[in-house]
Parts: structure tokens; sequence; C-alpha cells
């Protein structure tokens, strides 16, 4: 058997097959009836919702045949002048009608070799509806194209909605789930309802429930990275910003650091300035909560850590960024570990000469080329392990 | 660490005067302390003055004066910055002060070193601690400024100042050791050495010894070859890295030298703080740096997340690099 992915296999083929969004369902059919009032319909909504599978359940139902272009066709200007230009103009052989399909608009670029001009200059004259989606149509890019098209956004989904499609899968494919593993998996995919039948997929296939453990961690960091991305990518400052980090599962430091990791992969001199004065401010609240106990400081202290570093940019980011894992306290720890026994060298030294151990610590420099001499090494009853360290010369 | 003192290899620890009549410079001071302990009965004493100019020496000598053989029995040091906050302080000095002084001496003496290190809470806590032992201890503490110190501790002791010690006082000790250990000094050679010490006696002898580990014949060369091996890493060039525009090289090294050379964050911006004047940009925008210099330190006293404030300060250095 072909291996196929259950997202791939259960797509929806019909509109009553795609889930929680009749509202968008409504509207699409409306802006076919009345095309070409608008020649463009933008689906624009979060990852995982239904845009492309609703796309299709139209073409199915009004029996339409879909031309499909991705981001990467639409960077290039030729090709689309080439496949886009033609195909908008010939009518199918064996279907009434087609509809063109503009996938992922956000890959689009502004710059290099076009792509964003030349699909406005096709909506002009296309005799055939375009459908487009995308995740974030609110770009500034974006402005002639949002003008010139029809807005449909669909909701993200509730995650009772995503345990019904998890039920209905797992009842198709014979695979006896838990429950309460099946919530979990549908509150964990928080309405991208892709990710969640993805993990439904693995956790099938492996028969390993411990790995819900694991697709919770995976989970996690998925979601500091889209913490991240929102806040680095978007410049216009929305009310989900304030508290974004309210929403990762994950222990406030923990979140400073990956968001101090990463503002110079994102962020370049003026914006690099304003994002650290903006953590430093976040950092300042913090102090004053545990200095003060006021816990109300808080606020604060997600405004600036969110929409602060948010803020700092002027206009939204494209491209796709890798964010690092914090890599400071492993630093300091090692550090630490290395530190260990210069500490107690310095101690036992401080306490032979009367001085504080931390005054010896600052001139270790100096002591270090003093402690060669074997008989000061007795004198100070350093450890082997002591003794190893001055002579490794570090 | 007991009576092998005067034939230890630590030169700070074999040449450190054990008598009043041995102590170089400080005439003044020595003299009125002596005649305090030939009283017996001394007063709590604050030692002002900077590192290496003989506080803790002369600490030593009065209990060695004082108790004679037995003095390690009824001496305590310990050292601010080191102890973990004023409640240890407190306890030990509660289970030292405990038993009776040993001999014909009614008090036992603890030396606290580096007390500016104190806060001033501590140093209110410090002020009860030395009310309630007053008739069994007698404090003696240490300090480079005493205007950091309280002004009733101040007031409870008898205050003596140090100074830097003189080219001439540094020589008499130079040649001492050097009599001693067989070293040959060219006197260009003790110039060096005397300029590299900034007049911090314990930091002439170190020098002097790191130094003849490699020759006894002591010249500037080989002199300042200790000194810059010995020199803890230059911060500037965390600023150089920044003002061109180089953001993660700078972190990175800031981290580096933070931890390989424990520096504390406020170490680093004092000597950030000292270098803007020298910084090859614009004078208006040294000024807007000084600003946030202040600032930082200013958190950083307050307790913020030390290496956050710093990257933020360099990510300031990075638009003065561009001239903004």
């Amino acid at each position: 058997m072909k291996p196929e992915t259950w997202c791939e296999k259960y797509r929806a083929s019909c509109f009553a097959d795609v889930r929680g969004q009749d509202l968008a369902i409504e509207r699409v059919k409306l802006f076919l009836r009345q095309f070409p009032a608008k020649r463009a319909l933008i689906l624009h909504g979060p990852p995982g919702v239904g845009k492309t599978s609703l796309a299709y359940a139209l073409a199915s139902e009004m029996d339409l045949e879909v031309f499909e272009l991705n981001a990467s066709d639409l960077r290039d200007k030729e090709k689309i002048e080439q496949i886009l230009g033609p195909a908008s103009m010939q009518r199918s052989l064996f279907k009434q009608g087609k509809i063109i399909l503009v996938d992922e608009v956000d890959g689009i670029s502004t710059r290099d070799r076009g792509g964003l001009p030349e699909l406005l200059g096709i909506m002009e004259i296309t005799s055939f509806p375009m459908l487009i989606t995308a995740n974030d149509i609110w770009q500034k890019k974006f402005n002639l194209l949002r003008t010139k098209s029809e807005l449909v956004q669909l909701k993200e989904l509730d995650y009772k909605t995503i345990l019904d499609v998890l039920k209905n899968i797992s009842i198709k494919e014979g695979c006896q789930i838990n429950n309460d593993v099946l919530v979990s998996i549908a509150i964990r995919s928080r309405g991208d309802i892709r990710a969640a039948i993805n993990d439904l997929q693995t956790l099938a296939t492996t028969k390993d429930e411990l790995i819900v453990k694991d697709l919770g961690e995976r989970n996690k960091e998925l979601s500091i990275f889209n913490a991240l991305q929102h806040i680095f990518k978007t410049a216009k400052l929305d009310t989900k910003m304030v508290d974004i980090f309210d929403d990762v599962n994950m222990d406030i430091d923990e979140i400073f650091l990956w968001v101090e990791e990463n503002i110079p992969l994102e962020y370049k001199g003026e914006e690099l300035a304003k994002a650290f004065d903006a953590l430093a401010k976040a950092d300042v609240f913090k102090g004053r909560i545990y200095r003060q106990q006021h816990w109300r400081f808080m606020v604060y202290e997600y405004f600036f850590l969110g929409a602060g570093v948010a803020g700092a940019k002027k206009f939204n980011k494209t491209g796709w960024t890798t964010y690092r894992k914090p890599t400071r306290i492993l630093k300091i720890w090692l550090q630490n570990q290395r530190a260990e026994k210069k500490k107690s060298i310095c101690q036992k030294y401080a306490l032979y000469s009367h001085i504080g151990s931390r005054q010896a610590m600052r001139e270790f420099m100096l002591l270090k080329i003093i402690f060669n001499n074997p008989k000061i090494r007795d004198e100070l009853r350093l450890t082997e392990d002591e003794i190893a360290y001055l002579d490794k010369g570090i | 660490m007991n009576a092998q003192f005067s034939g230890s290899e630590v030169w700070t620890e074999k040449y450190r005067p054990k008598k009043f009549e041995e102590v170089v410079g400080q005439e003044e001071v020595v003299k009125r302390v002596k005649s305090l302990v030939n009283s017996i009965n001394i007063p709590h004493l604050l030692f002002a003055g900077p590192a290496g100019t003989g506080k803790s020496t002369l600490a030593l000598i009065v209990v060695r004066e004082l108790f004679g053989a037995s003095w390690r029995e009824n001496y305590l040091e310990l050292n601010a910055s080191d102890e973990r906050g004023i409640d240890v302080i407190r306890q030990k000095v509660k289970d030292f002060a405990r038993t009776k002084a040993l001999g014909n001496v009614p008090f036992k003496v603890i030396f606290l070193d580096e007390a500016d290190a104190l806060t001033r809470e501590a140093q209110q806590a410090l002020r009860r601690t030395m009310e309630n032992y007053t008739s069994t201890c007698r404090f003696v503490l240490s300090c480079n400024y005493s205007s950091k110190i309280l002004d009733p501790i101040q007031s409870r002791c008898v205050v003596f100042r140090f100074k830097l010690l003189e080219k001439k006082d540094i020589k008499i000790i130079v040649d001492r050791i050097a009599a001693g250990e067989g070293l040959t000094i060219t006197p260009d050679g003790f110039s060096a050495l005397y300029e590299a010490s900034e007049g911090d006696c314990r930091r002439v002898i170190n020098l002097l010894q790191a130094t003849s580990s490699i020759s006894l014949n002591i010249t500037p060369d080989l002199l300042n070859t200790i000194v810059s091996q010995a020199k803890p890493s230059d911060i500037r060039i965390v600023l150089d890295y920044a003002l061109a525009g180089d953001f993660q090289s700078s972190r990175d090294k800031l981290l580096d030298i933070m931890l390989k050379e424990s520096i504390s964050g406020q170490d680093v911006i004092k000597a950030i703080q000292k270098d803007i004047w020298n910084l090859p940009i614009e004078n208006e925008i040294k000024v807007k740096l000084a600003e946030k210099v202040g600032e930082v330190e200013f958190r950083l006293v307050e307790g913020s997340d030390e290496f956050i404030q710093l990257e933020a300060l360099l990510a300031s250095f990075i638009l003065a690099g561009q001239g903004k």
C-alpha cells in the first residue's frame, strides 16, 4: 500500500467534510455567484484550519478543475506568465470551469523577481475565479492585494471539533486509542487540525502511549516557536502580543532566555537596540516583582517581553527563521564546573593569606604563576584535581 | 597553617611583619595603635585605606602582641564580601564569643575585613552585634573607604587611616626580600615593579615572586611580561565588536570574560564607564551613552539580570557605532 499521510487521506472532499467553517463556506459560495464582481478571494487564518481543504471542497462541489500554484512558482515571473497566463484564458476540456488556487501566498517575495506584481496583473484579466490562501494577510506588502480581493477569515477550530475528527479517523483506521489521549491531542493542537491528525497518526503507528509525553514536549517548543515568530515577524501590534507568552507553557525565566537568544537573529541596528531596551525593561519589572512582592507588575513584564519586543520594528519580517535554543545557562553551567577548582584553590589561598576569596579570584592570573611552585602547592594542601587544573593552564 | 608561617613559601606570608617594629611606613598609625595595645584594654578599631597598605598585617600584630602564643584561639578573621549575609557573620561571632578569652586579656578579637562590602542594613545589624558582645569581644574593622561605614559604627571605633606606601617604603620591603631570596633587581627593574604595583604592597610582593619563578634576575622586560600575562582581559574588545556592528561576537565575548575571570556585572559597567571617553565616537554620543551606562548601573544595583541589562547596553553601542 502506498504510504499516505492521514492528513491527505482524510482531506475534505465536500463542504460537509469541512469542519467548523460554515460561515466561511457561505461566503465562498456567494463569491462564486457574484464573480466577476471581485476576481479573487483570500482565505486567511492560522495554519491547519482548512483553507486549502475548503478550496478543494468548493471545486468538487461545483465541479471545477483546480489549477494550483504554490509560493515557489509565484516567485518566478516567467513561470507565472507561462502557466498562469494561458491557463487563465483557456477553458478546461473536461470540466465546465476552473478555479486558480494560489496556495500560501505568505511565501511570496516583494523583492527579488516580482511575483506579487505579476499576480496582481493576472487578477485584472483572469476569466476564472482565483482563490488565495494566506496565514497573515495583514502584512503591508499585501495592501493592494487586499483591496482588490474578497476577504474570508477562517476561524481557529475549537478542540471539540478536532476531537470529533480524531474520533472518526481512529474508528476508520481501527486504532484503539484511549479517549483521554485523544482529548489531550485535541487540546494540545491549539486549533491546528493538521497537527492533531499528524500526532494521531504518529501515535497509532508507534503504538506507544508514552509518546504522548513527547508530543507534549514538541508542542511546548512549537508554541514558543509560534510565539517568537509572531513577535518577531509582525510589525503591527495586536492584542495577542500583550500576553502571548502567557499561553506558552514554559517558565517565564526560560522565555526570557529564548527571547534574548533570538533577538539578534531577527533584528539589526536600531531595531536591535529597541528590542533589547524592551527586554531590559521587562527584566526591571521582573526584579521589582521579587523585591516589592507586587505581583501586578507582571502585566508590564509580559507587555515589554511581548509587545515591547515586537514593536521594535517598523515593517514585517519575511522569510523563515530557525530559532535557537538558549545557550547562556549551559555556558554558565559549564564554566561553573570548570571554575569549581579555581574557586576551591582561591578559598584555600585566601584563608592562608588573610584576604577575601573574591579578592583571590580577581588576582588569580598572577597567583597562578606563583602556584607553579610545588612547595607552595604542598603548603596550601592542594588536591590532585586542583593541581591538574593548574597544570592544564586554563 | 600553624607554626610554619615563618617558613612559608608564599612571600606575602613569609615577609609579613610580626612586630610593630618591622612595619614599614604608616608610622603615625603604628605608633598610636601600639600605645593602645600597651594599655591592654583596646577599643574597637576601624582601619581605613587602600588595598595592600598593611591593615590586616597590623590587625595580626595587635593580636600577637595581646595574646602571645595563644593568639589563634582568641582571634576570628571574617571577610564581609565572602560571608553569605550578615546572619552568617552574626552566628559566627556568637559561636566565637560564647567562650571566654584565655590568658589575662579579658576579651577576644574579631577582625572583619572589607566591612564596606556590607549593606546599610547589614551594618545596622553589625552595630547591634558589636554592642551585644562588647564586654567579651573587640572588633577590628577594615575597609577601603570609611565613608561607606555607618556613622554610628564609626563613632564606636577609633579610626585609623592608612596611606598608600611611598616609593621609598616599597624599596625597603623589596630590598628585604631580594636579600632573603638572592634576587638581583636593577634600578629600572624596581621602577617598573613600583609602577605596576600602584603602591599596593601585596601586589608588589606577588609580582616579585611570580617574576622570580622565571629568573632571579628581575629586569623591566621580564616584569612587564608577567604583568601583561596577569592582566585581566580588556572589556574594550567587547565594545570594539559592538561599535563595529558585530553584536553576536560582542555578547559572546562579554559572557566569556565575565565567566572565565569571575567579573561581576558591576565591575564590567565600571570598566565601560571609564572607557567611554576613549572611544572613537562623537562627543554628543558619548554623553548619550554615559546616561545609558548610568541607568544600567542603577538597575544592576537594584538587582536586575546583569547579562540582559549589559546586552541592552551593547545594543546601544551598536547604534553609537553607526553614529546614532
